[in-house]
């Protein structure tokens, strides 16, 4: 008797077990490919660096790897937990590294992707999972729709709560710069270059999406897109960027920055005879466009304090602490601060 | 022979004419509008001193001086190196890529943005692979059987090119797509743009160097064209000759591909076209081909800067314009090569 | 003029023949008989020093070939290879210039006395009128006399032809040989090969037959070229006629060689 109970608890346990599994959550990603995903996801794998921070962000306990392992200047302001997990490579985007067996073995329960939705990208997305049987979603990843990104991922992986509060917090941030610079007109805000590459000649234009941090923080990107322009960066020459006459200069990284102020050509850009040059910190991640997640909220509230210091008076050093503690889940020490401030040029 | 002369003469003294023109033209024309006269006078500003600077200042001397001298210098290098590996090979059909330059020059500019260095380093890097390529490849090929020099230099050239264009895929493959890759991809694009008065300073002295020991052996050059057997019964130590020829149009190259990357046609198409109209004798060619390179170079820069928004990359350019203009001139000639 | 003793040549580890022994006195012709692959190339090149020799000797006035720089060689040897179509279309002027290389230092450009050399070199061709035009637009024949000038342009004492009438037809052929013969009787002395003992008989004082790679006859091409000789070098029954004159001519018959009709 005592058996049949045991065998039937056994069997209505199981069945529990089955149901819950299959209770499943409706998803669609942004391909508009529609998913039943099981309720209860442990383990995600990031195909891309922009999904690797959103998840970090999300669910860094369910993260099974990261694209590319984090350097030893990275660490440092990254959870223990999370820094040491294996290096899984990429999936999709430019230079694909993973390895399809590898991911499989990682026994991830979904793969998550954010970047371009383009018909190529979600075709690659449906081959993975053909290949592999695991869910594979692809979301946009547009810096003004964070919020519902947040959101949406967060559903799929089942840490709804945890993406709910950072959708709030992200949603507060943009409407509160948005705010504040909507009440300066277009012919006043600052023309801004944005320089990349070696010689600093290749830039993000106007709408291109590498550019949003720019756009969103209420500068003037000063370079125009040329026509049916689609992509991310262009190159330029130096007479389009003297013809721009730019006030403020992004560049990339330090050695780039250093070589602007002093190359003669470029002595007559307003912005390098203003010494208005700003290099892009990158610890961990890259605050204007590389990878181009969410970590370039953090970025947004840096240029509209150097765009419009009268507007936002606030020192950026405890934004900066609190966006590392809620978003990378980890506090940056003073002197981590004070380091990543001065790369910024901001005094505070 | 008088008559030939002659032409030939005529032919490379309205080219230098022309090229005059052309430069002129190219200071005016640009993005940034600066009129004829402006030009002119900012010219003549820093003739006798009195320049104040200013924008147009900067556009027109530090921007486009520059510019033009580097493309002028890297067209002549590289039609002038194409038209001696012509000789060298006996074959029309051979550019200066031929013994893997390009590639050299390439990888060892791939591995200097993967590795972040700088401009400058860059360009090091990249002049230093191009030689070391052309090094190893006549190194294997002195090795290997030498009864027929010439194809196994050709065949060692392809291999090696072959391998450092294996090496360069693993180095985009590696590279950072946000911050490393399009960094690689548009400089084997090739491109102008970053010319500067340090780029002329270096190029200056490689191509000057590169032209003058052509141009001394030009004579002993034709020799070259003949068989082997018929050259060295001339009393022709050709494979002293050769390896000078090549070292010295390796040089040319390696510099222009270093400062402007990789710029196809020119080492393969102006020899043509300067054959076409002077001979193939090369003391009269080699002035030709430099003098119609430099002008092809400019004319196509002065297009990549001045036709679209963005930059062209030269070497797109040179093949659609080349190309018909080429196969005008061989509908025309009566000459054979 | 050009003293060869005992002399092995081949390339690398082969021996393509041996045994060669002769002396070439000025203004003396030899000719160089042997069939398909015995060896007349090699010979050639060895002789000009292009291959190093396997064993023996060679020596151009008395030096021996070996010590001599490339420039000394071909200031006392000069080669005329068969005619092909080149690689570029260089005047006619400008190819015999070239034969000017070993008389000129490294830097240096032909001159008006260079330029007088290569003119007189096509005008005792007959061929001056050719000047100007490219050699490529040349038919055969015309192509070689180019060629002969151009090694007569070096100014050195020693011609060595290479089959000089190959793929030419009959009429060049002819045109060729009768100024190899004009050249004769001016103190130079010639060196060629050729398939057709007819020519040896008439245009050569001596001749010297290869039988795979070793000398099977040297003499006065009169005497050298037997019938059997002829016969044992190209294997077909040959028969020596009288053409007119003290001239005679090789005129194959049928039937292994050694049958008699």
């Amino acid at each position: 008797m005592t058996r049949l109970v045991a065998c039937a608890g056994m069997v209505a346990a199981l069945a529990a077990h089955a149901v819950s599994s299959f209770a499943a959550t409706r998803i669609t990603d942004a391909t508009g490919r529609a998913f039943d995903l099981p309720a209860r996801i442990e383990r995600v794998y990031a195909a891309g660096p922009p999904a690797n921070v959103l998840l970090l962000a999300v669910a860094p306990e369910k993260l099974v790897g990261w694209t590319r392992a984090p350097h030893a200047d990275e660490i440092p302001f990254l959870p223990p937990s999370v820094a040491g997990l294996p290096e899984l490579g990429r999936l999709t985007g430019r230079g694909n590294t993973a390895n399809v067996e590898v991911v499989v073995r990682a026994k991830p329960d979904i793969i998550i992707d954010v970047g371009s939705t383009s018909a190529t990208f979600a075709s690659l997305a449906t081959r993975v999972q053909e290949q592999t049987g695991i869910p594979y979603l692809l979301f946009d990843g547009s810096l003004a729709e964070t919020p519902r990104l947040l959101r949406e991922v967060g559903r799929a992986v089942g840490a709804s709560e945890a993406a709910e509060a950072l959708a709030r917090d992200a949603d507060m941030q943009l409407a509160d710069v948005a705010k504040r610079i909507a009440t300066v007109p277009e012919a006043k805000r600052p023309r801004v270059y944005f320089a990349r590459g070696p010689n600093g000649l290749t830039t993000a234009p106007r709408g291109s999406m590498q550019a949003e941090t720019l756009a969103l923080a209420g500068g003037a990107n000063a370079i125009e897109p040329p026509p049916g322009f689609s992509g991310s960066l262009v190159n330029i020459s130096l007479e389009d960027v003297l013809l721009a006459k730019p006030e403020i200069i992004v560049a990339s990284d330090p050695a780039l920055a250093a070589s602007l102020k002093t190359a003669p050509a470029w002595r007559d850009v307003p912005a390098v005879r203003a010494n208005r040059i700003y290099v892009v910190p990158d610890l961990p991640f890259g605050w204007f466009d590389a990878p181009p997640a969410l970590n370039r909220l953090l970025g947004v509230q840096w240029l509209a304090r150097v765009f419009y210091p009268q507007l936002f008076p606030e020192p950026l050093g405890p934004v900066i602490k609190a966006f590392h503690r809620t978003y990378y889940h980890r506090e940056p020490t003073d002197a981590q601060v004070r380091a990543l401030l001065d790369v910024a040029g901001i005094a505070r | 022979m008088s008559g030939l002369s002659s032409r030939a003469w005529f032919v490379s003294g309205t080219a230098a004419l022309g090229l005059v023109v052309l430069v002129l033209l190219a200071l005016g024309a640009g993005r940034y509008p600066i009129s004829a006269s402006e030009v002119a006078a900012i010219l003549w500003s820093h003739v006798d001193g009195t320049s104040r600077g200013g924008t147009a200042d900067a556009v027109v001397w530090q921007i486009r001086f520059p510019r033009i001298g580097v493309a002028l210098l890297v067209g002549a290098a590289l039609a002038s190196a194409g038209a001696a590996y012509q000789h060298l090979f006996r074959n029309p059909l051979v550019a200066p890529d031929t013994l893997g330059v390009s590639s050299g020059s390439a990888l060892g500019a791939v591995l200097g943005i993967f590795l972040g260095a700088g401009f400058v380093a860059i360009e090091v890097a990249a002049f230093a692979g191009g030689l070391l390529a052309v090094g190893a490849v006549m190194a294997i090929a002195s090795r290997l059987r030498a009864h027929e020099p010439l194809v196994t230099l050709i065949l060692t050239g392809i291999v090696v090119a072959s391998l450092l264009g294996a090496a360069i895929s693993l180095v985009k493959y590696l590279a950072d797509p946000y911050n490393q890759l399009p960094a690689i991809t548009f400089w084997l694009l090739g491109s102008f743009a970053a010319a500067s008065g340090g780029e002329v300073r270096s190029l200056l002295p490689a191509v000057a160097l590169a032209l003058i020991v052509l141009l001394t052996l030009a004579w002993r050059i034709n020799l070259l064209a003949l068989p082997e057997d018929e050259a060295r019964a001339l009393g022709v130590d050709t494979k002293r000759l050769r390896a000078i020829v090549i070292a010295a149009a390796t040089l040319a190259t390696a510099a222009s591909v270093a400062v402007s990357g990789i710029i196809g046609w020119i080492g393969l198409v102006v020899p043509h076209m300067a054959r076409l109209c002077v001979g193939p004798e090369f003391s009269r060619l080699l002035p030709a081909t430099a003098i119609f390179g430099a002008a092809f170079m400019l004319a196509i820069d002065t297009l990549a800067r001045s036709i679209a928004p963005i930059e062209v990359p030269p070497g797109v350019l040179t093949a659609v314009v080349g190309t018909p203009v080429f196969i005008f001139l061989l509908a025309r000639s009566r000459r054979a090569f | 003029m050009l003293d060869v003793r005992d002399l092995a040549f081949g390339f690398g580890s082969r021996r393509v023949g041996s045994d060669v022994t002769f002396s070439l006195a000025r203004g003396e012709t030899l000719a160089v008989l042997g069939g398909n692959g015995a060896g007349k190339t090699t010979l050639f090149r060895t002789l000009l020093g292009l291959l190093p020799a396997q064993a023996g000797s060679v020596q151009v006035g008395g030096d021996a070939l070996h010590s001599l720089s490339p420039i000394e060689r071909a200031r006392r040897l000069a080669y005329v290879p068969q005619q092909h179509v080149p690689a570029f279309g260089f005047s006619v002027e400008e190819a015999v210039l070239m034969g000017r290389a070993a008389r000129l230092s490294t830097f240096a450009r032909p001159g008006e006395s260079d330029r007088r050399i290569a003119r007189d070199a096509l005008a005792r061709l007959g061929v001056e009128g050719l000047a100007p035009r490219p050699v490529t637009e040349l038919s055969g024949g015309e192509r070689q006399l180019v060629l002969v000038a151009r090694a007569l342009a070096q100014e050195a004492p020693i011609l060595i032809l290479d089959e000089p009438t190959a793929s030419l037809d009959f009429g060049n052929r002819a045109r060729v040989l009768s100024e190899i013969d004009r050249l004769r009787g001016t103190g130079l002395s010639i060196v060629f090969s050729t398939h057709e003992p007819d020519h040896a008989l008439t245009h050569a004082d001596r001749a010297l037959l290869l039988a795979e790679g070793k000398p099977l006859a040297l003499d006065a091409s009169d005497r050298a070229l037997t019938e059997s000789n002829v016969a044992q070098l190209y294997g077909v029954n040959v028969r020596r006629v009288m053409a007119g004159g003290a001239r005679s001519v090789f005129v194959v018959e049928e039937g292994r060689p050694g049958e008699r009709r």
